[in-house]
Protein backbone atom coordinates (compact mmCIF):
# COMPACT_ATOMS: atom_id res chain seq x y z
CA UNK A 1 0.00 0.00 0.00
CA UNK A 2 1.43 3.16 -1.58
CA UNK A 3 1.64 6.23 1.07
CA UNK A 4 0.51 7.89 -2.30
CA UNK A 5 -2.62 5.97 -2.38
CA UNK A 6 -3.49 6.61 0.64
CA UNK A 7 -3.06 10.17 0.88
CA UNK A 8 -5.13 10.63 -2.53
CA UNK A 9 -7.97 8.69 -0.42
CA UNK A 10 -7.89 10.66 2.19
CA UNK A 11 -7.94 13.79 0.28
CA UNK A 12 -11.22 12.28 -1.52
CA UNK A 13 -12.78 11.52 1.74
CA UNK A 14 -12.90 7.97 1.10
CA UNK A 15 -12.36 7.49 4.50
CA UNK A 16 -15.69 9.68 5.29
CA UNK A 17 -18.69 7.63 7.02
CA UNK A 18 -21.76 8.55 7.62
CA UNK A 19 -23.70 9.16 10.88
CA UNK A 20 -25.28 5.58 10.90
CA UNK A 21 -23.28 2.53 11.12
CA UNK A 22 -25.04 -1.05 10.03
CA UNK A 23 -23.74 -3.46 12.13
CA UNK A 24 -21.82 -5.42 9.47
CA UNK A 25 -19.92 -2.48 8.38
CA UNK A 26 -18.56 -2.19 12.57
CA UNK A 27 -15.59 -4.65 11.03
CA UNK A 28 -14.62 -1.56 8.74
CA UNK A 29 -15.10 1.36 10.88
CA UNK A 30 -12.14 2.91 13.09
CA UNK A 31 -13.43 5.64 14.72
CA UNK A 32 -16.80 7.67 15.64
CA UNK A 33 -15.86 11.80 15.02
CA UNK A 34 -17.50 14.21 17.25
CA UNK A 35 -19.23 15.46 15.04
CA UNK A 36 -21.28 11.56 14.73
CA UNK A 37 -19.33 10.88 11.47
CA UNK A 38 -17.88 7.52 11.22
CA UNK A 39 -14.47 7.06 10.19
CA UNK A 40 -13.77 4.12 8.12
CA UNK A 41 -10.55 2.43 8.19
CA UNK A 42 -8.89 3.54 4.82
CA UNK A 43 -6.14 0.38 4.86
CA UNK A 44 -9.18 -2.10 5.08
CA UNK A 45 -10.36 -0.47 1.95
CA UNK A 46 -7.42 -1.14 0.32
CA UNK A 47 -7.04 -4.84 1.30
CA UNK A 48 -10.70 -5.18 0.18
CA UNK A 49 -10.10 -3.41 -3.16
CA UNK A 50 -7.26 -5.71 -3.87
CA UNK A 51 -9.54 -8.42 -3.19
CA UNK A 52 -12.21 -6.79 -5.57
CA UNK A 53 -9.21 -6.33 -8.15
CA UNK A 54 -7.68 -10.03 -7.87
CA UNK A 55 -11.76 -11.36 -8.32
CA UNK A 56 -12.10 -8.89 -11.26
CA UNK A 57 -8.98 -10.37 -12.82
CA UNK A 58 -9.34 -13.52 -12.71
CA UNK A 59 -12.87 -13.49 -14.75
CA UNK A 60 -11.19 -14.48 -18.29
CA UNK A 61 -13.62 -12.26 -20.18
CA UNK A 62 -13.55 -9.03 -19.38
CA UNK A 63 -17.19 -9.00 -21.21
CA UNK A 64 -19.02 -10.54 -18.78
CA UNK A 65 -18.32 -7.93 -16.21
CA UNK A 66 -20.80 -5.34 -15.61
CA UNK A 67 -20.00 -1.96 -13.65
CA UNK A 68 -23.16 -0.04 -12.45
CA UNK A 69 -24.21 3.15 -11.15
CA UNK A 70 -27.65 4.73 -11.19
CA UNK A 71 -26.72 7.93 -9.29
CA UNK A 72 -25.05 10.43 -10.98
CA UNK A 73 -22.24 10.74 -9.54
CA UNK A 74 -20.45 7.09 -10.45
CA UNK A 75 -21.80 7.64 -13.74
CA UNK A 76 -18.55 8.94 -15.32
CA UNK A 77 -16.41 6.77 -13.11
CA UNK A 78 -18.07 3.78 -14.22
CA UNK A 79 -18.27 4.73 -17.88
CA UNK A 80 -14.38 5.23 -17.31
CA UNK A 81 -13.86 1.95 -15.59
CA UNK A 82 -15.55 0.25 -18.70
CA UNK A 83 -13.33 1.62 -21.04
CA UNK A 84 -10.07 0.85 -19.30
CA UNK A 85 -10.66 -2.58 -18.53
CA UNK A 86 -13.01 -3.98 -20.90
CA UNK A 87 -16.08 -4.48 -19.15
CA UNK A 88 -19.79 -3.36 -19.58
CA UNK A 89 -21.32 -0.45 -17.85
CA UNK A 90 -24.50 0.17 -17.13
CA UNK A 91 -25.04 3.92 -16.40
CA UNK A 92 -28.49 5.30 -15.16
CA UNK A 93 -31.26 3.04 -14.46
CA UNK A 94 -31.20 -0.29 -14.14
CA UNK A 95 -34.30 -1.72 -16.34
CA UNK A 96 -35.76 -4.40 -14.11
CA UNK A 97 -35.39 -7.46 -15.67
CA UNK A 98 -32.44 -6.78 -17.46
CA UNK A 99 -30.35 -10.03 -15.62
CA UNK A 100 -33.67 -12.47 -15.58
CA UNK A 101 -35.74 -11.61 -18.28
CA UNK A 102 -34.21 -13.85 -21.68
CA UNK A 103 -36.98 -12.26 -23.64
CA UNK A 104 -35.82 -8.30 -23.72
CA UNK A 105 -33.75 -6.64 -25.89
CA UNK A 106 -30.99 -5.94 -23.00
CA UNK A 107 -30.86 -9.15 -21.34
CA UNK A 108 -27.32 -10.03 -20.21
CA UNK A 109 -26.01 -12.69 -17.95
CA UNK A 110 -22.93 -10.99 -16.14
CA UNK A 111 -20.26 -13.11 -14.14
CA UNK A 112 -19.87 -9.80 -11.98
CA UNK A 113 -21.62 -7.23 -11.24
CA UNK A 114 -19.31 -4.29 -9.67
CA UNK A 115 -21.80 -1.11 -8.44
CA UNK A 116 -21.05 2.17 -6.62
CA UNK A 117 -23.92 1.69 -4.33
CA UNK A 118 -26.29 -0.78 -2.61
CA UNK A 119 -28.97 0.88 -1.30
CA UNK A 120 -29.83 3.46 -4.75
CA UNK A 121 -28.52 -0.61 -6.62
CA UNK A 122 -31.03 -2.58 -5.30
CA UNK A 123 -32.63 -3.59 -7.91
CA UNK A 124 -29.51 -5.51 -9.63
CA UNK A 125 -28.66 -6.88 -6.42
CA UNK A 126 -32.19 -8.63 -6.30
CA UNK A 127 -31.57 -9.90 -9.53
CA UNK A 128 -28.33 -10.91 -9.70
CA UNK A 129 -29.07 -12.98 -6.18
CA UNK A 130 -31.85 -14.21 -9.05
CA UNK A 131 -29.17 -15.39 -11.58
CA UNK A 132 -26.08 -16.45 -9.59
CA UNK A 133 -23.85 -13.58 -10.09
CA UNK A 134 -21.76 -12.52 -7.39
CA UNK A 135 -21.81 -9.03 -6.37
CA UNK A 136 -18.71 -6.21 -5.59
CA UNK A 137 -20.08 -2.89 -3.92
CA UNK A 138 -19.03 -0.18 -2.78
CA UNK A 139 -20.43 0.02 0.81
CA UNK A 140 -20.86 2.95 3.13
CA UNK A 141 -21.36 2.70 7.02
CA UNK A 142 -24.96 2.54 6.59
CA UNK A 143 -24.88 0.19 3.46
CA UNK A 144 -27.34 -2.70 3.73
CA UNK A 145 -24.61 -5.77 3.08
CA UNK A 146 -27.78 -7.97 1.52
CA UNK A 147 -26.68 -10.18 -1.18
CA UNK A 148 -23.24 -8.04 -1.72
CA UNK A 149 -20.59 -10.54 -1.90
CA UNK A 150 -17.81 -8.69 -1.78
CA UNK A 151 -18.13 -4.97 0.35
CA UNK A 152 -15.12 -2.42 0.21
CA UNK A 153 -15.59 -0.14 2.73
CA UNK A 154 -15.75 3.69 1.60
CA UNK A 155 -17.89 6.78 0.89
CA UNK A 156 -19.83 6.34 -2.18
CA UNK A 157 -21.39 10.31 -1.67
CA UNK A 158 -18.89 12.08 -2.40
CA UNK A 159 -17.74 12.61 -6.33
CA UNK A 160 -14.29 12.43 -5.73
CA UNK A 161 -14.81 9.47 -3.24
CA UNK A 162 -16.16 7.24 -6.23
CA UNK A 163 -14.11 8.64 -8.70
CA UNK A 164 -10.80 7.93 -6.65
CA UNK A 165 -11.73 4.47 -5.82
CA UNK A 166 -12.74 3.61 -9.16
CA UNK A 167 -9.82 4.36 -10.85
CA UNK A 168 -7.59 2.56 -8.19
CA UNK A 169 -9.78 -0.26 -8.68
CA UNK A 170 -9.24 -0.10 -12.36
CA UNK A 171 -5.25 0.30 -11.88
CA UNK A 172 -4.93 -2.52 -9.71
CA UNK A 173 -7.11 -4.68 -12.66
CA UNK A 174 -4.62 -3.53 -14.71
CA UNK A 175 -1.83 -4.10 -12.87
CA UNK A 176 -2.25 -7.29 -11.66
CA UNK A 177 -3.32 -8.50 -15.94
CA UNK A 178 0.03 -7.27 -16.28
CA UNK A 179 -1.01 -4.32 -18.68
CA UNK A 180 0.18 -1.54 -16.59
CA UNK A 181 3.64 -1.90 -14.98
CA UNK A 182 3.23 -1.45 -10.59
CA UNK A 183 6.59 0.79 -10.91
CA UNK A 184 5.24 3.67 -12.86
CA UNK A 185 2.33 5.87 -11.81
CA UNK A 186 -0.40 5.02 -14.16
CA UNK A 187 -0.70 7.84 -16.61
CA UNK A 188 -4.39 8.32 -16.48
CA UNK A 189 -5.54 10.78 -14.11
CA UNK A 190 -7.87 10.54 -11.39
CA UNK A 191 -9.71 13.74 -12.23
CA UNK A 192 -10.86 11.56 -15.52
CA UNK A 193 -13.06 9.40 -12.98
CA UNK A 194 -14.68 12.44 -11.28
CA UNK A 195 -18.25 13.45 -11.95
CA UNK A 196 -18.37 17.01 -13.52
CA UNK A 197 -21.30 19.09 -13.00
CA UNK A 198 -23.21 19.67 -16.62
CA UNK A 199 -22.44 24.01 -16.24
CA UNK A 200 -18.68 23.27 -15.15
CA UNK A 201 -17.71 22.48 -19.03
CA UNK A 202 -18.76 26.46 -20.15
CA UNK A 203 -17.24 28.01 -16.87
CA UNK A 204 -14.03 25.63 -18.02
CA UNK A 205 -13.89 26.87 -21.82
CA UNK A 206 -13.75 30.75 -20.71
CA UNK A 207 -11.05 29.83 -17.93
CA UNK A 208 -8.89 27.99 -20.48
CA UNK A 209 -9.01 30.29 -22.54
CA UNK A 210 -7.22 32.80 -20.22
CA UNK A 211 -5.06 30.35 -18.24
CA UNK A 212 -2.81 29.92 -21.46
CA UNK A 213 -0.63 33.08 -20.11
CA UNK A 214 -0.86 32.12 -16.12
CA UNK A 215 0.86 28.64 -17.43
CA UNK A 216 3.28 30.38 -18.72
CA UNK A 217 4.13 33.12 -16.03
CA UNK A 218 3.19 30.55 -12.88
CA UNK A 219 5.36 27.32 -14.26
CA UNK A 220 8.66 28.02 -13.24
CA UNK A 221 7.01 28.51 -9.69
CA UNK A 222 5.73 25.48 -8.71
CA UNK A 223 2.27 26.06 -6.75
CA UNK A 224 1.35 23.60 -4.83
CA UNK A 225 -2.02 21.80 -5.05
CA UNK A 226 -2.53 23.73 -8.25
CA UNK A 227 -3.00 20.80 -10.38
CA UNK A 228 -6.64 19.52 -10.65
CA UNK A 229 -10.15 21.29 -11.25
CA UNK A 230 -12.27 23.51 -9.40
CA UNK A 231 -13.62 20.98 -7.33
CA UNK A 232 -10.01 20.53 -5.75
CA UNK A 233 -10.37 24.03 -3.80
CA UNK A 234 -10.86 22.88 -0.30
CA UNK A 235 -8.56 19.22 -0.95
CA UNK A 236 -5.59 21.94 -2.72
CA UNK A 237 -5.25 23.34 0.72
CA UNK A 238 -5.24 20.08 2.61
CA UNK A 239 -2.48 18.99 -0.81
CA UNK A 240 -0.38 22.41 0.29
CA UNK A 241 -0.28 20.66 3.76
CA UNK A 242 0.66 17.30 2.68
CA UNK A 243 3.43 19.02 0.66
CA UNK A 244 4.89 20.07 4.10
CA UNK A 245 4.47 16.92 5.75
CA UNK A 246 5.98 15.14 2.85
CA UNK A 247 8.86 17.40 2.45
CA UNK A 248 9.61 16.85 5.88
CA UNK A 249 9.74 12.70 4.92
CA UNK A 250 12.57 11.52 4.03
CA UNK A 251 13.10 11.58 0.15
CA UNK A 252 13.50 8.34 -0.63
CA UNK A 253 10.48 7.80 -1.86
CA UNK A 254 9.67 4.76 -3.93
CA UNK A 255 8.11 6.65 -6.60
CA UNK A 256 11.02 9.01 -6.06
CA UNK A 257 12.98 7.79 -9.92
CA UNK A 258 10.49 7.69 -11.55
CA UNK A 259 8.58 10.95 -11.59
CA UNK A 260 12.04 12.73 -11.34
CA UNK A 261 12.67 11.55 -15.31
CA UNK A 262 8.75 12.79 -16.43
CA UNK A 263 9.83 16.00 -14.60
CA UNK A 264 12.74 16.93 -16.81
CA UNK A 265 10.78 19.62 -18.61
CA UNK A 266 10.04 21.12 -15.84
CA UNK A 267 12.39 23.74 -13.12
CA UNK A 268 11.59 22.22 -9.62
CA UNK A 269 13.18 22.89 -6.33
CA UNK A 270 11.74 20.75 -4.43
CA UNK A 271 11.51 17.06 -6.97
CA UNK A 272 11.52 14.43 -3.98
CA UNK A 273 8.94 16.36 -2.38
CA UNK A 274 6.87 16.51 -5.57
CA UNK A 275 5.92 12.82 -5.88
CA UNK A 276 4.45 12.87 -2.54
CA UNK A 277 2.60 15.97 -2.53
CA UNK A 278 1.17 15.66 -6.41
CA UNK A 279 -0.16 11.76 -5.34
CA UNK A 280 -3.31 13.89 -3.35
CA UNK A 281 -4.01 15.74 -6.32
CA UNK A 282 -3.05 13.39 -8.42
CA UNK A 283 -2.46 15.15 -11.15
CA UNK A 284 0.11 12.53 -12.34
CA UNK A 285 3.27 15.30 -14.22
CA UNK A 286 2.00 14.36 -17.81
CA UNK A 287 -0.50 16.61 -17.41
CA UNK A 288 1.74 19.56 -16.86
CA UNK A 289 3.20 19.26 -19.82
CA UNK A 290 0.63 19.87 -22.03
CA UNK A 291 0.06 22.50 -19.52
CA UNK A 292 -3.11 24.97 -20.33
CA UNK A 293 -5.72 22.72 -20.16
CA UNK A 294 -4.77 21.13 -16.46
CA UNK A 295 -3.94 24.61 -15.24
CA UNK A 296 -6.51 26.47 -14.81
CA UNK A 297 -9.56 25.99 -13.05
CA UNK A 298 -7.08 25.43 -10.24
CA UNK A 299 -6.52 29.13 -9.90
CA UNK A 300 -8.96 30.48 -7.93
CA UNK A 301 -8.49 28.85 -4.81
CA UNK A 302 -4.95 28.86 -4.72
CA UNK A 303 -3.93 28.90 -1.02
CA UNK A 304 -0.99 30.89 -1.31
CA UNK B 1 -24.37 -8.87 -24.49
CA UNK B 2 -26.66 -6.35 -24.77
CA UNK B 3 -26.78 -6.45 -28.36
CA UNK B 4 -27.00 -10.02 -29.01
CA UNK B 5 -30.25 -9.60 -26.91
CA UNK B 6 -31.67 -7.91 -29.87
CA UNK B 7 -30.78 -10.42 -32.46
CA UNK B 8 -31.66 -13.53 -30.48
CA UNK B 9 -34.43 -15.19 -32.45
CA UNK B 10 -36.62 -17.83 -31.21
CA UNK B 11 -39.42 -16.21 -28.69
CA UNK B 12 -41.35 -13.85 -29.70
CA UNK B 13 -40.48 -10.52 -28.15
CA UNK B 14 -42.73 -7.66 -28.32
CA UNK B 15 -44.80 -7.61 -30.94
CA UNK B 16 -43.79 -11.51 -32.01
CA UNK B 17 -44.96 -11.71 -35.68
CA UNK B 18 -44.35 -7.91 -36.29
CA UNK B 19 -40.62 -8.03 -35.20
CA UNK B 20 -40.39 -10.95 -37.25
CA UNK B 21 -41.70 -9.15 -40.36
CA UNK B 22 -39.05 -6.68 -40.65
CA UNK B 23 -36.03 -9.01 -39.69
CA UNK B 24 -37.94 -11.24 -42.78
CA UNK B 25 -36.52 -8.26 -45.17
CA UNK B 26 -32.90 -9.09 -44.17
CA UNK B 27 -33.40 -12.95 -44.65
CA UNK B 28 -34.74 -12.41 -48.00
CA UNK B 29 -32.09 -14.68 -49.77
CA UNK B 30 -32.49 -17.57 -46.87
CA UNK B 31 -36.34 -17.27 -47.82
CA UNK B 32 -35.77 -18.22 -51.53
CA UNK B 33 -33.57 -21.01 -50.66
CA UNK B 34 -35.92 -22.72 -48.13
CA UNK B 35 -39.50 -22.85 -48.96
CA UNK B 36 -38.86 -25.17 -51.75
CA UNK B 37 -37.89 -27.98 -49.41
CA UNK B 38 -40.20 -26.83 -46.04
CA UNK B 39 -43.67 -28.32 -45.49
CA UNK B 40 -45.69 -27.04 -42.30
CA UNK B 41 -43.87 -23.61 -40.92
CA UNK B 42 -44.68 -24.33 -37.34
CA UNK B 43 -43.17 -27.99 -37.07
CA UNK B 44 -40.40 -26.20 -38.32
CA UNK B 45 -40.31 -23.76 -35.80
CA UNK B 46 -40.33 -26.79 -32.76
CA UNK B 47 -37.22 -28.69 -34.16
CA UNK B 48 -35.27 -25.61 -34.30
CA UNK B 49 -34.61 -24.08 -30.90
CA UNK B 50 -32.09 -21.05 -30.91
CA UNK B 51 -30.68 -20.57 -27.35
CA UNK B 52 -31.66 -17.24 -25.72
CA UNK B 53 -29.49 -17.71 -22.73
CA UNK B 54 -26.07 -19.25 -21.91
CA UNK B 55 -26.99 -22.10 -20.76
CA UNK B 56 -29.03 -22.68 -23.07
CA UNK B 57 -26.27 -22.35 -25.80
CA UNK B 58 -23.76 -24.65 -23.86
CA UNK B 59 -26.64 -27.36 -23.70
CA UNK B 60 -27.48 -26.83 -27.56
CA UNK B 61 -23.35 -27.62 -28.37
CA UNK B 62 -23.32 -30.38 -25.83
CA UNK B 63 -20.80 -28.93 -23.78
CA UNK B 64 -22.72 -29.72 -20.84
CA UNK B 65 -23.36 -33.27 -20.26
CA UNK B 66 -26.24 -33.92 -18.09
CA UNK B 67 -29.12 -32.04 -15.84
CA UNK B 68 -27.09 -33.03 -12.83
CA UNK B 69 -24.80 -30.45 -13.91
CA UNK B 70 -26.94 -28.12 -14.05
CA UNK B 71 -28.33 -28.84 -10.86
CA UNK B 72 -24.67 -28.78 -9.18
CA UNK B 73 -24.44 -24.81 -9.48
CA UNK B 74 -28.52 -24.24 -9.22
CA UNK B 75 -28.35 -22.34 -12.64
CA UNK B 76 -31.82 -21.01 -13.34
CA UNK B 77 -33.16 -22.72 -16.03
CA UNK B 78 -34.85 -20.64 -18.58
CA UNK B 79 -35.74 -22.46 -21.29
CA UNK B 80 -37.76 -25.91 -21.49
CA UNK B 81 -35.63 -27.28 -24.28
CA UNK B 82 -32.82 -27.72 -22.40
CA UNK B 83 -34.46 -30.40 -19.98
CA UNK B 84 -36.17 -32.10 -23.04
CA UNK B 85 -32.74 -32.04 -24.69
CA UNK B 86 -31.33 -34.00 -21.59
CA UNK B 87 -34.59 -36.07 -20.72
CA UNK B 88 -36.77 -35.94 -24.07
CA UNK B 89 -37.95 -39.25 -24.78
CA UNK B 90 -38.29 -40.42 -21.19
CA UNK B 91 -40.27 -37.40 -20.23
CA UNK B 92 -43.93 -38.35 -19.71
CA UNK B 93 -46.85 -35.78 -18.66
CA UNK B 94 -49.83 -36.29 -17.48
CA UNK B 95 -52.67 -33.37 -17.00
CA UNK B 96 -53.98 -33.67 -13.26
CA UNK B 97 -56.48 -30.81 -13.17
CA UNK B 98 -58.30 -28.28 -15.29
CA UNK B 99 -60.02 -26.40 -13.05
CA UNK B 100 -61.59 -23.33 -14.62
CA UNK B 101 -61.77 -20.59 -12.57
CA UNK B 102 -63.70 -16.90 -12.73
CA UNK B 103 -63.07 -13.32 -12.76
CA UNK B 104 -66.21 -11.40 -12.48
CA UNK B 105 -67.01 -8.30 -14.73
CA UNK B 106 -70.06 -6.03 -15.62
CA UNK B 107 -70.29 -8.34 -19.04
CA UNK B 108 -71.08 -11.56 -16.64
CA UNK B 109 -67.99 -14.08 -15.66
CA UNK B 110 -64.87 -14.35 -17.79
CA UNK B 111 -63.83 -17.76 -17.58
CA UNK B 112 -59.84 -19.11 -17.61
CA UNK B 113 -58.75 -22.75 -17.45
CA UNK B 114 -56.10 -23.36 -14.89
CA UNK B 115 -54.05 -26.92 -16.17
CA UNK B 116 -52.15 -28.05 -13.35
CA UNK B 117 -49.26 -30.91 -15.50
CA UNK B 118 -46.95 -32.99 -13.52
CA UNK B 119 -44.16 -34.49 -16.15
CA UNK B 120 -41.75 -36.81 -15.04
CA UNK B 121 -39.19 -39.69 -16.07
CA UNK B 122 -40.36 -42.10 -14.11
CA UNK B 123 -36.25 -41.96 -12.54
CA UNK B 124 -35.86 -39.34 -10.31
CA UNK B 125 -36.67 -35.87 -11.97
CA UNK B 126 -40.30 -34.25 -11.59
CA UNK B 127 -41.41 -31.02 -12.78
CA UNK B 128 -44.47 -29.46 -11.86
CA UNK B 129 -46.36 -26.73 -14.22
CA UNK B 130 -49.34 -24.29 -13.13
CA UNK B 131 -50.86 -22.55 -16.29
CA UNK B 132 -53.82 -20.23 -16.85
CA UNK B 133 -55.37 -19.39 -19.67
CA UNK B 134 -58.49 -19.01 -21.97
CA UNK B 135 -58.46 -22.24 -23.86
CA UNK B 136 -57.73 -25.37 -22.60
CA UNK B 137 -55.22 -26.22 -25.25
CA UNK B 138 -53.68 -23.22 -24.61
CA UNK B 139 -52.98 -23.80 -20.76
CA UNK B 140 -51.62 -27.30 -20.99
CA UNK B 141 -49.69 -26.36 -23.57
CA UNK B 142 -48.15 -23.63 -21.55
CA UNK B 143 -48.38 -25.48 -18.05
CA UNK B 144 -46.16 -28.49 -19.75
CA UNK B 145 -43.80 -25.81 -20.74
CA UNK B 146 -44.05 -24.51 -16.94
CA UNK B 147 -43.43 -28.06 -15.81
CA UNK B 148 -40.23 -28.86 -17.56
CA UNK B 149 -39.06 -25.56 -16.55
CA UNK B 150 -39.19 -26.74 -12.67
CA UNK B 151 -37.44 -29.87 -13.07
CA UNK B 152 -36.74 -31.55 -10.04
CA UNK B 153 -34.09 -34.19 -9.12
CA UNK B 154 -35.29 -36.45 -6.24
CA UNK B 155 -33.16 -38.26 -3.90
CA UNK B 156 -34.22 -41.64 -3.46
CA UNK B 157 -32.67 -44.14 -0.48
CA UNK B 158 -32.89 -47.29 1.15
CA UNK B 159 -35.30 -48.15 3.71
CA UNK B 160 -33.06 -50.95 5.33
CA UNK B 161 -30.49 -53.48 3.48
CA UNK B 162 -28.77 -51.51 1.03
CA UNK B 163 -29.46 -54.08 -1.67
CA UNK B 164 -30.23 -53.24 -4.96
CA UNK B 165 -31.39 -49.47 -6.46
CA UNK B 166 -32.95 -47.06 -4.08
CA UNK B 167 -36.43 -47.29 -4.40
CA UNK B 168 -38.09 -45.01 -1.80
CA UNK B 169 -37.02 -41.65 -0.20
CA UNK B 170 -34.15 -41.65 2.15
CA UNK B 171 -35.47 -39.85 5.21
CA UNK B 172 -39.11 -38.77 6.46
CA UNK B 173 -39.77 -35.31 4.40
CA UNK B 174 -42.53 -33.41 4.67
CA UNK B 175 -43.90 -30.20 1.84
CA UNK B 176 -46.18 -27.72 2.83
CA UNK B 177 -48.80 -25.29 0.68
CA UNK B 178 -51.27 -23.44 1.78
CA UNK B 179 -53.05 -25.65 4.48
CA UNK B 180 -52.01 -29.13 2.90
CA UNK B 181 -48.72 -30.82 4.39
CA UNK B 182 -47.65 -33.81 2.76
CA UNK B 183 -45.40 -36.21 4.66
CA UNK B 184 -43.36 -38.88 2.98
CA UNK B 185 -41.82 -41.83 5.28
CA UNK B 186 -39.70 -44.24 3.77
CA UNK B 187 -40.92 -47.80 3.10
CA UNK B 188 -39.60 -51.65 2.93
CA UNK B 189 -39.57 -52.61 -0.91
CA UNK B 190 -42.79 -54.11 -1.85
CA UNK B 191 -44.75 -51.28 0.08
CA UNK B 192 -45.76 -49.78 -3.09
CA UNK B 193 -46.41 -45.83 -2.95
CA UNK B 194 -49.35 -45.86 -0.32
CA UNK B 195 -50.99 -42.41 -1.04
CA UNK B 196 -53.95 -40.74 -2.34
CA UNK B 197 -54.56 -40.63 -6.24
CA UNK B 198 -53.23 -36.84 -6.77
CA UNK B 199 -49.61 -37.46 -4.84
CA UNK B 200 -49.34 -41.10 -5.81
CA UNK B 201 -49.31 -39.80 -9.55
CA UNK B 202 -46.45 -37.31 -8.85
CA UNK B 203 -44.31 -39.69 -6.87
CA UNK B 204 -44.56 -42.52 -9.57
CA UNK B 205 -43.40 -39.91 -11.97
CA UNK B 206 -40.57 -39.24 -9.72
CA UNK B 207 -39.62 -42.79 -9.78
CA UNK B 208 -40.08 -43.36 -5.79
CA UNK B 209 -41.61 -47.35 -5.88
CA UNK B 210 -41.97 -47.76 -2.17
CA UNK B 211 -43.33 -44.89 0.50
CA UNK B 212 -46.08 -44.16 3.05
CA UNK B 213 -47.48 -41.30 3.49
CA UNK B 214 -49.22 -38.84 5.45
CA UNK B 215 -51.23 -35.81 4.79
CA UNK B 216 -52.96 -33.29 6.25
CA UNK B 217 -55.00 -29.92 5.61
CA UNK B 218 -57.57 -29.48 3.25
CA UNK B 219 -55.94 -32.11 0.30
CA UNK B 220 -59.07 -31.46 -1.68
CA UNK B 221 -57.62 -28.41 -3.09
CA UNK B 222 -55.85 -29.90 -5.62
CA UNK B 223 -53.54 -27.22 -6.38
CA UNK B 224 -52.33 -26.97 -2.76
CA UNK B 225 -52.00 -31.45 -2.84
CA UNK B 226 -50.06 -31.16 -5.51
CA UNK B 227 -47.27 -28.90 -4.67
CA UNK B 228 -47.04 -29.73 -1.45
CA UNK B 229 -45.80 -33.37 -2.65
CA UNK B 230 -43.61 -31.13 -5.17
CA UNK B 231 -42.13 -29.54 -2.08
CA UNK B 232 -41.75 -32.38 -0.44
CA UNK B 233 -39.57 -34.27 -3.21
CA UNK B 234 -37.22 -30.40 -3.80
CA UNK B 235 -36.39 -31.55 0.25
CA UNK B 236 -35.02 -34.59 -0.73
CA UNK B 237 -31.71 -33.43 -1.84
CA UNK B 238 -32.06 -30.58 0.83
CA UNK B 239 -31.49 -32.83 3.93
CA UNK B 240 -27.97 -33.60 5.07
CA UNK B 241 -27.26 -36.83 5.54
CA UNK B 242 -23.93 -38.63 7.01
CA UNK B 243 -22.97 -40.46 3.60
CA UNK B 244 -23.22 -36.49 2.64
CA UNK B 245 -20.22 -35.31 5.14
CA UNK B 246 -17.58 -35.24 2.96
CA UNK B 247 -16.04 -32.30 1.80
CA UNK B 248 -17.45 -30.86 -1.31
CA UNK B 249 -14.75 -30.70 -4.25
CA UNK B 250 -15.33 -27.77 -6.13
CA UNK B 251 -15.19 -27.67 -9.75
CA UNK B 252 -15.49 -24.99 -12.12
CA UNK B 253 -19.00 -23.53 -13.16
CA UNK B 254 -19.80 -24.28 -16.42
CA UNK B 255 -20.05 -20.42 -17.45
CA UNK B 256 -16.36 -20.35 -16.40
CA UNK B 257 -15.49 -23.92 -17.93
CA UNK B 258 -16.86 -22.40 -21.17
CA UNK B 259 -15.51 -19.27 -21.25
CA UNK B 260 -14.35 -18.86 -24.50
CA UNK B 261 -16.61 -20.85 -26.44
CA UNK B 262 -19.82 -18.27 -24.81
CA UNK B 263 -17.33 -15.28 -25.93
CA UNK B 264 -17.73 -16.30 -29.33
CA UNK B 265 -21.09 -14.52 -30.95
CA UNK B 266 -23.78 -16.74 -31.77
CA UNK B 267 -25.21 -17.37 -34.90
CA UNK B 268 -27.87 -15.26 -35.60
CA UNK B 269 -30.39 -16.83 -37.27
CA UNK B 270 -33.25 -14.50 -39.25
CA UNK B 271 -33.71 -17.60 -42.15
CA UNK B 272 -35.88 -19.83 -39.08
CA UNK B 273 -37.70 -16.42 -38.27
CA UNK B 274 -38.77 -15.99 -41.73
CA UNK B 275 -40.80 -19.62 -41.88
CA UNK B 276 -43.00 -18.63 -39.14
CA UNK B 277 -44.53 -16.52 -42.54
CA UNK B 278 -48.20 -18.23 -43.25
CA UNK B 279 -48.53 -21.54 -44.32
CA UNK B 280 -50.13 -21.48 -47.31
Amino acid sequence: MKESDVQMMLAADVHLGTKNCDFQMERYVWKRRSDGIFIINVGKTYEKLELAARVIAAIENPQDIIVQSARPYGQRAVLKFAQYTGCQAIAGRHTPGTFTNQLQNTFSEPRLLILTDPRTDHQPIMEAALGNIPVIAFCDTDSPMKYVDIAIPANNKGKHSIGALFWLLARMVLQMRGTISAAKPWDVMVDLFFYREPDEGKDRDEEEAGAAEFAAVEYPAPALGMVGDAQWGPEAAEAGQWEADASAVATGAVPAGVPAVEWTGAAVPAGAGWDVGAAPAAAPPAGWETAAPAAPAGWEPAPQ
Amino acid sequence: MAERGGERGGFGRGFGRGDRGDRGGRGDRGRGDRRGGRRGAKRDEEEKWVPVTKLGRLVKDGKIKSLEQIYLFSLPIKEHQIVEFFLGSALKDEVMKIMPVQKQTRAGQRTRFKAFVVVGDNNGHVGLGVKCSKEVATAIRGAIILAKLSVIPVRRGYWGNKIGKPHTVPCKVTGKCGSVTVRLVPAPRGSGIVAARVPKKVLQFAGIEDVFTSSRGSTKTLGNFVKATFECLLKTYGFLTPDLWRETRFSKSPFQEFTDFLAKPHKISVVEDVEKTPVY
